[in-house]
């Protein structure tokens, strides 16, 4: 029953973006060529970022830190520089945001999936990893959102800019810090993966907060 | 239009990801992972025919799900595989098994470390001989049965012993593996065996030629030494035979290089010529020793005095035995034991005499010597044995290994050989003359016999198995090269009697599964997740009431077109 669970896995790990794309207005846009600009984008920023090593080494993370920058300058180039069609800022950071975590999902989830799942030998490791694709679901719409926010609406509320920022460096950091936990605290998988579920919950309902407040001046 | 041009950009741009993610798929599926959670090797048993009648396992593949001792009764077992630790073995049961034929999806017997050559200690002396005797009974029980399903050999560690420990719980609480309830799966990925296409026995001979007086026109006489190194066992990938017949090989190859030492000076050299020879297929009538005499020029077999061929002598205290088909009140015969005698007393060794007479009509050859007797040479064995053994037993199975043979046997019958031969040779019968005394040049090398004891307890010398080249044999004969004048090798098929079948080793994978009602549940599961995370983002960012007129909507449609 090795396939069976693979499909399982995979439905998991990339069913939530086709269903995302489906229920939500996104579909009726047709904005499918944003995401999957947005998705090239992401590879592009992948070939330019450093193998990852195993240990927990301080000035190794700052520097990888560093290059999750990297990560942000991508969404940014994908939502400034692209040209999209006429479509609302609303949708246009959801389908970037769709097509950035669809992107990372393939890249990183696929192959082990493809070799490791469809072996007979029966691990949590695919079930909690297709957990972990949700989580970075909401964590990537939520940055796009944010970074939004941040650069495409001109008129912002004094008060909320330090904390948008600050939000974006939170989610633009969660890689680092999820790698922090696994090896520098030597957090367990399920461990690891329950905390990125609640974070992403709580930055994407955070992030949805702050982006009714911005859009309240101009509706 | 506008629209279409933009669609048919976007299915070029999808039809290009799709290629991407296809060739990624072909790529990644050429490689093989082993994921297994334990992965050990094993050893198969013999498959072989007997004058047409199947013995042994007929099976190599084995995909089943494991069940140990533990099994709930009456519990259906004809696709598992039971896993049977040798300290937990009830003969009984096996025997019962095999004999009433019940269906059975496979076995796997863990054999303790003592009998594999690595981990050879002197733990728990007074269990070795009892688990000693439990794995011979267990061996002539699986040589002489037809097995319709696999049956597997491997040495117990840490790994498989974890694994153990867990379907026991499993099954003591009432469930066994099978397809819809978990458990460990067990797969041999193996191909069928094959026939052993025109099975080869090789036997290796030695000449070291005597004195020859000048103005002597007369063939010398001729004493022939002679061991058969070959084994049959229950598992040949491990049939190693120390004591049968390594210890044999050994005392042969120690004999020969004494002799060597002492002919290479022509004032030692003796009158007579020395035959070492190194025969193959012991454990099929001494079929290899029937097929050297044969080859022998009628004269060669005229000048042997007499033979002495080396059977079993490195687990013996006090006791050895010279088994001759010969009455023993015959001349040559007494003439050979009491030269034995003599060596034996001072070395304080008891030699006992057994004659058993041969029948040229029955095909059953149960001592080397007897395949001499048959062409009228004289000839004994010298065993640690007393009683004649059955076909195929004593053969050098899974219990013959390093741990029961004594080094100091092997020394002392070697000692005893050789100052018997020596005696005979030079005329000093009766008088006491240690020519091979401890301390001295031509003293027994105990730390010769112990490497080549050791090698021989590391190499499986089934002879179906031993290609014409294989490198154990070319040793040996290289080994004798330098201890004798002259070596020959002699290459044989093996006669039709015996078929033997391949696929002796392999490597066994355990996995971990999941049953098939954990996958439906996860389905499940999944789906209504998914289902839910639909309806929830339908109705946060288009409303409740779309999410109800989707349900609607072919009526609507219908509606609209009237």
């Amino acid at each position: 029953m090795t396939m069976f669970h693979f499909f399982n896995c995979a439905i998991l790990t990339f069913g939530p973006h086709a269903i995302y794309y489906s229920a939500t207005p996104l579909s009726e846009y047709d904005t499918l060529g944003t995401s999957v600009k947005a998705a090239l984008v992401y590879l592009g920023t992948a070939l330019v970022k450093v193998s990852e090593n195993d240990g927990f080494d301080p000035y190794q993370e700052l520097l990888k830190a560093v290059i999750g920058f990297i990560d942000v300058a991508g969404l940014y180039f994908a939502l400034t520089q692209l040209t999209h069609r006429n479509i609302s800022q609303n949708h246009k950071f959801q389908a970037v945001g769709l097509g950035w975590a669809f992107a990372d999902s393939v890249l990183h989830r696929l192959a082990p999936l493809w070799v490791g799942a469809r072996g007979l030998e029966f691990t949590w490791d695919f079930i909690l990893q297709g957990l972990e694709a949700n989580a970075n679901l909401v964590l990537s719409i939520s940055l796009a959102a944010l970074g939004s926010l941040m650069w495409l609406r001109k008129n912002k509320p004094k008060t909320l800019i330090p904390i948008i920022y600050a939000c974006a460096g939170i989610v633009a950091t969660m890689p680092s810090i999820t790698s922090y936990l696994r090896r520098g605290l030597g957090w367990h998988f399920p461990k690891v993966v329950g905390f990125e579920l609640f974070t992403s919950l709580s930055m994407a309902f955070i992030s949805w907060q702050l982006f009714s407040a911005c859009q309240r001046p101009s509706s | 239009m506008v629209l279409s041009k933009n669609s048919g950009g976007h299915r070029g741009m999808q039809e290009s990801m799709y290629s991407v993610i296809a060739l990624v798929f072909i790529l990644v599926a050429c490689v093989e992972l082993c994921d297994a959670a334990a992965a050990i090797d094993v050893y198969r048993l013999i498959q072989y025919d007997m004058s047409g009648s199947a013995y042994g396992s007929r099976f190599a593949v084995l995909n089943h799900h494991a069940a140990s001792l533990h099994f709930p009764p009456g519990a259906d077992l004809s696709r598992a595989v039971l896993i049977i630790p040798l300290r937990e073995l009830n003969i009984t049961f096996v025997r019962e098994y095999i004999n009433q034929k019940k269906p059975l999806g496979g076995l796997l017997f863990l054999l303790p470390d003592i009998f594999s050559f690595e981990n050879g200690g002197n733990k728990q002396v007074h269990e070795k001989e009892k688990l000693k005797n439990l794995l011979a009974e267990l061996e002539q029980l699986l040589i002489h049965a037809n097995i319709p399903y696999p049956v597997y050999f491997a040495f117990e560690n840490d790994e498989i012993d974890t694994v153990l420990v867990d379907i026991k719980k499993n099954d003591a609480i009432g469930q066994p593996a099978t397809a819809t309830t978990g458990g460990y799966k067990l797969v041999i990925p193996t191909p069928e065996p094959k026939k052993v296409a025109s099975p080869t026995i090789t036997n290796i001979q030695g000449w070291l030629s005597g004195l020859k007086v000048d103005g002597d026109t007369n063939q010398l006489p001729t004493i022939a030494i002679v061991a058969s190194y070959d084994t049959f066992g229950a598992a040949p990938a491990l049939s190693v035979g120390s004591d049968s017949n390594g210890s044999g090989v050994v005392a042969l190859l120690e004999i020969a290089r004494l002799f060597s030492l002492l002919y290479s000076n022509p004032k030692t050299r003796g009158r007579y010529n020395l035959l070492f020879g190194l025969t193959s297929g012991g454990p099929y009538n001494y079929n290899g020793t029937q097929k050297w005499l044969r080859s022998f020029d009628q004269r060669l077999r005229e000048s042997i005095d007499y033979a002495i061929c080396l059977n079993s002598i490195g687990s013996w205290d006090n006791e050895l035995w010279i088994h001759v088909s010969k009455p023993p009140e015959n001349a040559y015969i007494k003439q050979i034991f009491e030269g034995f005698s003599n060596v034996a007393e001072e070395l304080h060794i008891k030699v006992g005499l057994k004659h058993k007479k041969i029948n040229i009509s029955n095909p059953r050859v149960t001592w080397e010597h007897e395949q001499f007797s048959r062409l009228r040479v004289t000839a004994a064995t010298l065993s640690e044995i007393s009683t004649a053994p059955e076909l195929l037993q004593g053969t050098g199975g899974l219990f013959d290994s390093r741990q029961f043979v004594n080094e100091t046997a092997i020394t002392r019958g070697v000692k005893l050989v050789a100052e018997s031969l020596a005696r005979h040779i030079y005329g000093h019968q009766g008088k006491n003359v240690q020519i091979f005394a401890d301390g001295g040049s031509l003293a027994v090398n105990p730390a010769y016999i112990q490497s080549w004891l050791d090698l021989l307890s590391q190499t499986p010398r089934v002879a179906p198995f031993l290609s014409k080249n294989d490198p154990f044999v070319m040793a040996l004969k290289k080994e004798l090269a330098d201890h004798t004048d002259e070596v020959n090798m002699q290459h044989e098929v093996l006669e039709g009697v015996f078929t033997f079948y391949d696929s002796t080793s392999a490597r066994l994978n355990i996995y971990q599964v999941a049953s098939v009602t954990f996958d439906l549940l996860l389905l499940l599961v999944l789906g209504s997740y998914l289902i839910v995370l639909f309806s929830f983002l339908v109705i946060t960012t288009r409303g409740l009431d779309d999410l109800i007129s989707l349900f609607r909507r072919p009526p609507s449609r219908k509606v609209k077109t009237a």
